[in-house]
């Protein structure tokens, strides 16, 4: 009755796992749903979020000076999408009036004199401190903004040509240009198998110890390991299936930049989805109720979102919560994905990103394995 | 007398400050159907989570086909049926899904699986349920669901739960006759009750109560210990006399 020599038990039992997980999956269509709703919503909302050129800001100009120079600035914020640009006349209001009651987010006024100070620069050299002064009133109640004005304003002004007082070469290093979505992607894709792996993972171990069916597997012949197997097996699976869900949509909706191998891409997905499936199962230990279980979402996803380096730069981290920053495995897959997906480079060739992913895979398997064993005997 | 398939010596478990099951030896045969009865807490669950190698004693020691256990539980698991007190499926499994899953966990050819589950539906009176989700059965069928999980692979020896507990009485004839059908194969069964009446139909009873063994014996030899004034003692009567408390069926959906 038993099965015979030529396929080892051993895969036998992983793949029995692996199946009977995918089948719980598949019977329980919410679940389904949930599992492609969120990567393809991730994708769509925070990439039409943080795609992100902002634009419309309605920005006022005053012209004291009236000449070709501030006409072919006042062209070149016209022609950039950021600005609203209305032109008012001189004896208009303050500008702080302009800000404050009129709805105008920021106000340009080129004072008169403005041209001849400028060029006066030119002509005197570096020897002079004559120099043409832009007034620039800014509501800075969104940083973000005011920051997009002050560079706008700053490219109208370079944008004059070869006259101009800088020029500025940018290299592009990656042969195309990068934009934020660009860098993004690889990031949804670690946060969507992250907090999906964990929490499914999570759930699923739960559900087991709830219905009894846990006690059953430790009496039957399956081992640790191969429960572990099988799981990782699962959502492995499901996690290719959801990157490469992320990776079509980024392409077809936002054209993202994939300047690296799919092949290394896919390979640290399902590295970090390991991983993943460790900490949920690590987790489970923790939760004796489903309903406990869901109290971990948030603590899954929270800190992946505000301390991975996912929305803004490490360096942008208040230095009391960096250190978190460096536990948060997330962290990790942003710099080997990006890596892989943006550079072009090898796992390998970002060492910090890509060890930071084994340790994380290694104590999580480790951890949970010793953990299983303890549940088992419980 | 036949070898012992279940033997365990002085074996003890504590939780804490309280002694779930106090020093028992126990010693089942091969072919027999052995009953353990006692009121919840009486140490029964935890007893047969030794013997599946769940729960590690505190003391003491016990072998199944004498192999012992936890340390060479590997060596006997295949041929080991165990049903929890729980319903212990997957409740987002088909019923015929549920039984491949753990006919393909202990090894049985793909081709054997078909044919047991055909063997074991009609058994379980569960034909029509095959492709049904184990979350829209009733509360029996998923007991026989459980059961038939535990038979699949065909074990020597079942470790079974409270197997009857919630059913209604119909069924849990039903079950009954399964269990002497099967032991009329050869298999032998250790069953955890706290219905007395359950016990009369045991080869050999064990009453358990607070963690120790009170009374051991086959239902004759039992009855025989209590003094007759009239008819013969139910098993009630026999357990009150025993132990010097209620029955424990008194205590009905408790045993968990």
């Amino acid at each position: 009755m038993r099965a015979a020599k030529r396929v080892p038990q051993t895969m036998i039992r992983i793949g029995a796992v692996a199946s009977r997980v995918l089948r719980q999956i598949w019977h329980d269509k919410r679940v389904v749903l949930f599992m492609f709703a969120v990567p393809t919503l991730a994708m769509i909302l925070f990439g039409y979020s943080f795609s992100g050129n902002i634009q419309g800001v309605r920005l006022a100009v005053i012209d004291d000076d009236q000449t070709d120079l501030t006409a072919s600035i006042i062209d070149n914020l016209q022609a950039d999408d950021t600005f609203h640009v209305t032109t008012l006349s001189q004896d208009t209001k303050s500008p702080e009036d302009l800000l404050l009651h009129n709805g105008y987010q920021a106000v340009v006024r080129f004072p008169d004199k403005f041209t001849s100070l400028y060029y006066a620069h030119f002509a005197m050299g570096v020897a002079t401190s004559a120099q043409g002064v832009i007034d620039l009133a800014l509501d800075e109640s969104d940083p973000q903004i005011a920051a997009a004005v002050q560079m706008g304003l700053a490219n109208a002004v370079m944008d004059l040509g070869e006259g101009g007082p800088i020029k500025i070469e940018t290299c592009e290093l990656y042969g195309v240009s990068i934009r934020f979505i660009d860098s993004f992607a690889p990031a949804i894709m670690g946060l969507v198998v992250a907090f999906l792996c964990t929490v499914l993972t999570l759930l699923s171990v739960v559900k087991e110890k709830v219905d009894g069916t846990f006690a059953r597997i430790w009496v039957s012949p399956v081992r640790r390991g191969e429960f572990i197997l099988g799981y990782i097996a699962a959502f492995g699976l499901v996690a290719l299936a959801q990157s490469v869900l992320v990776l079509v949509i980024g392409k077809v909706v936002f054209d993202v930049v994939i300047n690296g191998s799919l092949f290394w891409a896919f390979a640290s997905v399902i590295l970090f989805a390991i991983g993943n499936v460790g900490l949920g199962t690590l987790l489970s230990s923790l939760a004796q109720t489903e309903s406990q279980a869901i109290l971990f979402f948030p603590l899954v996803l929270l800190p992946s979102v505000l301390l991975s380096g996912m929305m803004w730069p490490l360096q942008a981290i208040p230095w009391l919560l960096r250190p978190l920053s460096y536990i948060v495995p997330l962290t990790y897959s942003n710099r080997l994905l990006r890596a892989v997906m943006v550079k072009g480079l090898a796992p390998w060739q970002e060492p910090v990103g890509f060890a930071g992913v084994l340790v994380f895979v290694l104590l999580t398997i480790v951890t949970a394995s010793l953990i299983l064993r303890q549940s088992a005997r419980e | 007398m036949a070898s012992a398939v279940i033997e365990t010596h002085g074996i003890a478990k504590q939780f804490g400050i309280r002694q779930a099951v106090d020093r028992v030896d126990l010693q089942v045969s091969q072919g027999e159907i052995y009953g353990l009865v006692g009121p919840s807490g009486a140490g029964k669950t935890t007893l047969i989570r030794m013997l599946c190698g769940l729960t590690r004693p505190t003391a003491g020691t016990a072998s199944v086909f004498g192999s012992a256990i936890p340390k060479k539980k590997r060596a006997v698991e295949a041929r080991v049926g165990y049903m929890p007190q729980e319903h212990a499926v997957y409740r987002d499994l088909t019923v015929a899904e549920n039984l491949r899953f753990f006919g393909r966990i202990y090894g049985v050819l793909p081709g054997t699986i078909s044919g047991r589950i055909d063997e074991l539906l009609p058994m379980m009176r569960m034909s029509e349920l095959r492709r049904q989700r184990a979350d829209q059965l009733s509360g029996g069928e998923k007991q026989r669901l459980s059961l038939a999980c535990a038979l699949l692979h065909d074990p020597e020896l079942l470790l079974l739960d409270e197997p009857t507990i919630g059913l209604d009485p119909a069924l849990r004839i039903q079950f009954w006759d399964h269990f002497h059908a099967l032991n009329r194969r050869g298999r032998t069964i250790l069953l955890t009750t706290h219905y007395l009446e359950e016990a009369e139909r045991c080869d050999r009873v064990g009453m358990m109560k607070l963690g120790r063994m009170i009374a051991e014996g086959t239902p004759a030899e039992l009855k025989a210990r209590v003094p007759r004034d009239g008819g013969e003692p139910s098993m009630e009567q026999v357990f009150i006399y025993v132990t010097g408390s209620d029955a424990p069926a008194a205590d009905t959906e408790g045993a968990k």
